[in-house]
C-alpha cells in the first residue's frame, strides 16, 4: 500500500510538472492556471460536489475497467455499453412516466440492463465463436456510437429540437439534488461498495481475481471459467450502463448528441492508473474529475484552453504506470541491498 | 461501367490508410512488440500533416511533418516500453488518448477551432497521372490518376515483403519477435530491433495520416482516425502480419468502406453505411476464429 501510495504521488508531482513545463512553453503561469484548477474544482463546497457529480461516470466506468482486467477480459467495451445504458434509461425514461420513487430504480435497471446486453453481444461472440473480446469490443464501441447516433436522429428524435436529440425523459426520472450534492454521487458510491464486496469479500469475486491472475491455476482449483467469462463482463458492462443512465439522469435529462463524450475512455485510464484497484479507482477518479472540472473554469480566468486537461490525463496516466514500475524494480533493489548488508554485518 | 470505376477506386482509397498502418504495425508485430498505438501515430500525422501544410503551403512539408508528428509519438512509446519496461498495452492505450488530448489541444491552440479546421492554404498531396498508362480503357483511369500515397503504400507493401523475408535484417526482426534471448545471445540487441520498427511503424503511420488529412479530404477534425488504426490492428491479427495478406484485407475493407458510401445514395441511413467497415471487421474476425482455433495469435 505505501508503495502504490508512493509511486502515486511521485507520478501525479512530475504528471503536473510536465503539464507545467507544457503551459510555460506556450507562454502561460502554470502556477496561477493550476492555482485556478483546483481554487474551482476543490476549494468549497460548491466546486467540490461538481467534482463528485463528474466523477460518477468516470469512476463507474473505471470499476468496470478495473473489474475486467483484474480478471482477466480485456473488456474495452465501456464506451458502447455508457451510451447502450444510456439509450435503454432514456427510452424507459420517455415512455414510461412513473412518480420518482418508481422511476429512478426503474431508469438505473434499464440503463444497467443496457450495457449489459451491449456487453453480452461481446462475451457470445467471445464464448461461442472464440473471437477475441479485445477487437470485438473495440469495434462494437464504433457499431454503438453510430446506433445511438442513428436512433437520436431518426426514430426517437425531438422535432423542435435543432441539433438530434431525444425528447427530455419524465420528471420522475431527474436524479433529486440532496442540498449541493447529487444523488449520483450515492448511487455511484453504493455501487462501488457493492463491487468492493463482490470482488473482495465473495466467492465470485475470488474466482475472477484467480482467473485474472492465473486461468490455470484457476481452472485446475474447479473454477467454471466460461461461466465466469460472462459473469465478469455482464457485471462490467453493466456498470458501464450505470454510468450512462446517471449522465442521463443527472445532466441533460435526455439523449443529446456525443453524450458520452469520452467518459469511458477516462475511466480505462483511471483503472490503470489504479493498477485496476477499487479504492485507487474512486481516488484517481475523482482527481481526474477535478481535473476535467477545474480546467474548464481556469481557461475563463486565465485563458489557458480547457483541452489542457486531456493531455494532462495522458502525462499522468504515463508517468503514474511508468514510476509504478520503475518503483518496484527500484524499491526491490534497495531492500535486496539492505539484506545483502545485514547478513555481511 | 463508371460506377464500378469509382467503386474500385473508392476501394484503393479507403484501403491505403489502413494498408500503410496495418504494414506499420506488422513489422511491429514480428519483431514482438504489441503495438497498439497506429490509432494514435496515424492521428498525430494526419494534425501535422495539415499543420505542415498550411504553414508551408507545400505537401511535402505536410508529409515531412506528418512523419515526425507520428515519429514523435513512437519516440514516447520506446521510452516508456523498451527503455522503461512499461506495460505495451497500457502504453498504447495512454498514448492514443495523449494523441487525441494532443490534437485537440493543438487544433485549439494553433488554428483557434473546435472539432474541424480547413483552410485554403493548406496543399493537399497531388494525384499522379501516369502518361500513356492513363489511356487504356477500364484499367487507365483505374491505375493512374491515384494520389501519389496509394502508389507509396503499394511499393511499401513490396518492401515490406522483401525486408521481412529476404533480407538478413528480416530475419533479425523475426528472430526478436520469435525468441529475444537467442536473439541478443548471437550479438544482436532484440531491443534495439524493436525500436527500429516501431519507427519504421511511425513512418508508415505517418504516411497514412497524411493521406487522412490531405489525400482522402484536406482537412483536420477531431478523431479523424475513427477507429481505423484499430481495424488495422485487426488486420494484423486476421493475416499473422503477412504484408501481402495485409494489402488483401486492407482492400476488402476498403471496398466495404466504398460501399457504405454507396449505399447512402439508396437512402440508407449515414449512421448504418458508417457501420460497414466494423462489421466488416467483426465478420472477418468470426471467419479468421472458425478458421483458425487454437493457433498462435497475438498474447491476447
Amino acid at each position: 500500500m505505501s508503495r502504490k501510495l508512493w509511486s502515486g504521488v511521485v507520478g501525479v508531482a512530475v504528471a503536473l510538472a510536465v503539464g507545467g513545463l507544457i503551459m510555460l512553453l506556450q507562454g502561460y503561469e502554470p502556477v496561477s492556471a493550476y492555482g485556478a484548477l483546483f481554487q474551482l474544482s476543490l476549494a468549497g463546497a460548491g466546486p467540490l460536489a461538481t467534482t463528485l457529480k463528474n466523477s460518477v461516470p468516470l469512476i463507474l466506468t473505471g470499476l468496470s475497467a478495473s473489474v475486467a482486467f483484474a480478471s482477466g477480459p480485456i473488456n474495452l467495451g465501456q464506451p458502447g455499453q455508457l451510451v447502450f445504458g444510456a439509450l435503454a434509461a432514456t427510452l424507459v425514461g420517455i415512455y414510461l412516466p412513473l412518480p420518482a420513487g418508481l422511476a429512478v430504480p426503474l431508469l438505473l435497471a434499464a440503463g444497467i440492463a443496457g450495457g449489459a446486453l451491449w456487453s453480452g453481444v461481446a462475451a457470445f461472440l467471445r464464448q461461442a465463436f472464440g473471437m477475441s473480446e479485445f477487437i470485438v469490443t473495440l469495434m462494437l464501441n464504433m457499431i454503438a456510437d453510430f446506433f445511438t447516433a442513428w436512433a437520436i436522429a431518426y426514430p426517437f428524435m425531438d422535432r423542435k429540437a435543432f441539433s438530434p436529440m431525444t425528447l427530455p425523459i419524465a420528471g420522475g426520472g431527474w436524479m433529486p439534488d440532496l442540498g449541493p450534492l447529487s444523488a449520483s454521487v450515492l448511487v455511484m458510491l453504493a455501487a462501488a461498495a457493492i463491487v468492493w464486496f463482490v470482488f473482495r469479500r465473495w466467492r465470485a469475486g475470488y474466482e475472477w481475481r484467480m482467473t485474472g491472475q492465473n486461468s490455470v491455476f484457476a481452472r485446475l482449483g474447479g473454477c467454471d471459467i466460461d461461466r465466469n467469462f460472462w459473469a465478469i463482463m455482464l457485471v462490467t458492462g453493466a456498470l458501464a450502463g450505470l454510468a450512462g443512465a446517471l449522465v442521463v439522469m443527472g445532466g441533460p435529462h435526455r439523449f443529446i448528441k456525443g453524450l458520452g463524450a469520452n467518459y469511458a475512455w477516462d475511466g480505462i485510464m483511471i483503472a490503470i492508473m489504479a493498477n485496476n484497484g477499487i479504492l485507487g479507482t474512486i481516488v484517481y477518479g475523482v482527481f481526474i474529475a477535478a481535473i476535467q472540472t477545474g480546467a474548464l473554469g481556469m481557461e475563463l480566468i486565465t485563458n489557458v484552453p480547457s483541452e489542457i486537461a486531456q493531455v494532462l490525463e495522458a502525462v499522468l496516466v504515463l508517468v503514474i504506470v511508468a514510476t509504478r514500475e520503475y518503483a518496484n524494480v527500484f524499491l526491490d533493489r534497495m531492500a535486496a541491498r539492505r539484506q545483502a548488508k545485514g547478513r555481511s554485518a | 461501367m463508371n460506377v464500378l470505376i469509382g467503386l474500385i477506386t473508392g476501394m484503393i482509397s479507403g484501403a491505403t490508410p489502413i494498408l500503410l498502418a496495418a504494414l506499420g504495425g506488422a513489422l511491429t508485430f514480428y519483431a514482438g512488440v504489441f503495438n497498439i498505438a497506429m490509432e494514435g501515430m496515424m492521428l498525430m500525422a494526419a494534425f501535422f500533416a495539415v499543420l505542415g501544410s498550411f504553414l508551408f503551403h507545400s505537401w511535402l512539408a505536410g508529409l515531412a511533418f506528418a512523419i515526425l508528428g507520428s515519429l514523435a509519438l513512437a519516440a514516447i512509446f520506446i521510452f516508456f516500453s523498451v527503455k522503461l519496461k512499461t506495460d505495451e498495452f497500457v502504453t498504447g492505450i495512454a498514448l492514443n488518448l495523449f494523441a487525441l488530448g494532443t490534437t485537440t489541444y493543438l487544433l485549439r491552440q494553433i488554428f483557434k477551432v473546435k472539432g474541424v479546421f480547413t483552410s485554403k492554404a493548406i496543399v493537399p498531396v497531388p494525384a499522379i497521372h501516369i502518361p500513356y498508362v492513363e489511356n487504356i480503357p477500364f484499367l487507365g483511369p483505374i491505375v493512374s490518376g491515384r494520389n501519389l500515397i496509394v502508389y507509396l503504400a503499394a511499393l511499401a507493401t513490396i518492401a515490406c515483403t522483401y525486408l521481412v523475408f529476404r533480407t538478413r535484417y528480416g530475419l533479425r526482426l523475426r528472430a526478436a519477435g520469435y525468441n529475444a534471448a537467442s536473439l541478443d545471445s548471437s550479438g544482436v540487441l532484440a531491443s534495439r530491433i524493436r525500436t527500429q520498427s516501431l519507427l519504421a511503424c511511425a513512418v508508415l503511420c505517418g504516411l497514412g495520416g497524411a493521406f487522412l488529412s490531405l489525400g482522402y479530404v484536406t482537412l483536420f477534425a477531431e478523431n479523424m482516425t475513427a477507429g481505423r488504426g484499430w481495424i488495422s490492428l485487426a488486420a494484423v491479427i486476421l493475416v499473422d502480419g503477412h504484408p501481402v495478406g495485409i494489402a488483401i484485407i486492407s482492400l476488402l475493407f476498403g471496398f466495404f468502406d466504398g460501399l457504405g458510401l454507396f449505399l447512402q445514395n439508396y437512402r440508407v441511413a449515414p449512421q448504418f453505411t458508417a457501420m460497414v467497415p466494423y462489421i466488416a471487421t467483426l465478420a472477418a474476425l468470426y471467419v479468421y476464429a472458425r478458421r483458425g482455433r487454437g493457433r498462435r495469435g497475438m498474447k491476447l
